[in-house]
């Protein structure tokens, strides 16, 4: 299911820079932001962009452990990055949930949801990467950046 | 998330288990904020607010307050450069 317009490349053209696993524990999630955060340094990308690839990892796998596995750290979630020959990247972030569906999902931004304590993450990554898919049902994230 | 947001929630309640409503938040050491984070941050404002007092933010780096922007929620906020100008604005 695609939440999104769809001008990525094919994934064939993509080279796999890194393929981690974490258990749903939100302890984890550093571990891989960071790891992600590192390669992209190495890669000479800009810290502005580095600073929004970042957070928005940390948005998907935080929903990925705690709406996907239920906070259950025996459960497992995968996170790999990306990229094209263009040196776009994509990040794609998997769980063994059910999915959702992110159409559903209300407006942060709507004046009666202003002081709610929850429900502006999948905002935030569609604010700050370039393309969002959701596949699978929902319990996959695609997540671009140029 | 985790320990960062899980020590901010826990001194939060400490502080308005005690009676404090007017608080000054320093976030020169945070690098980011998440949206559990800001989560954290606007319901403890609301609860603040409905006891009369506020939460003052000082020295939110340029990431954090773009983030705070993007939510929409940053101009809930008063922000200062120094604590002791934060602190004296109570007054």
């Amino acid at each position: 299911m695609s939440a999104e317009s769809s001008s990525a490349p094919e994934n064939n053209a993509l080279s796999e820079l890194l393929d981690l696993s974490m258990p749903a524990n939100s302890e984890a999630i550093a571990t891989v932001v960071d790891t992600i955060s590192e390669t992209l340094t190495h890669l000479e990308v800009p810290e502005q962009k580095r600073f929004e690839v970042a957070l928005a990892v940390q948005e998907a796998l935080a929903n990925a452990v705690v709406h996907g596995c239920g906070n259950d750290p025996s459960k497992q979630v995968r996170c790999r990055l990306k990229s094209d020959p263009h040196g776009r990247i994509v990040i794609i972030v998997t769980d063994p949930g059910p999915g959702f569906s992110p159409d559903l999902l209300a407006d942060p931004k709507q004046r009666e949801n202003l002081y709610a304590d929850h429900g502006r993450g999948v905002y935030l990554i569609r604010q700050l990467m370039d393309e969002v898919h959701f596949e699978h049902s929902g319990n996959e994230i695609r997540m671009w950046k140029y | 998330m985790g320990p960062a947001v899980d020590g901010l929630r826990q001194t939060m309640e400490e502080a308005l288990g005690s009676g404090d409503t007017r608080i000054v938040l320093n976030l020169a050491e945070v690098s980011m904020i998440d949206s559990s984070g800001i989560g954290l941050l606007v319901r403890f404002l609301a609860s603040t607010k409905q006891r009369g007092g506020n939460i003052k933010l000082v020295q939110p780096n340029k990431f954090a307050v773009q983030t705070l922007r993007l939510v929409g929620v940053l101009n809930l906020f008063e922000i200062f450069d120094d604590d002791d100008v934060a602190v004296e604005s109570f007054a």
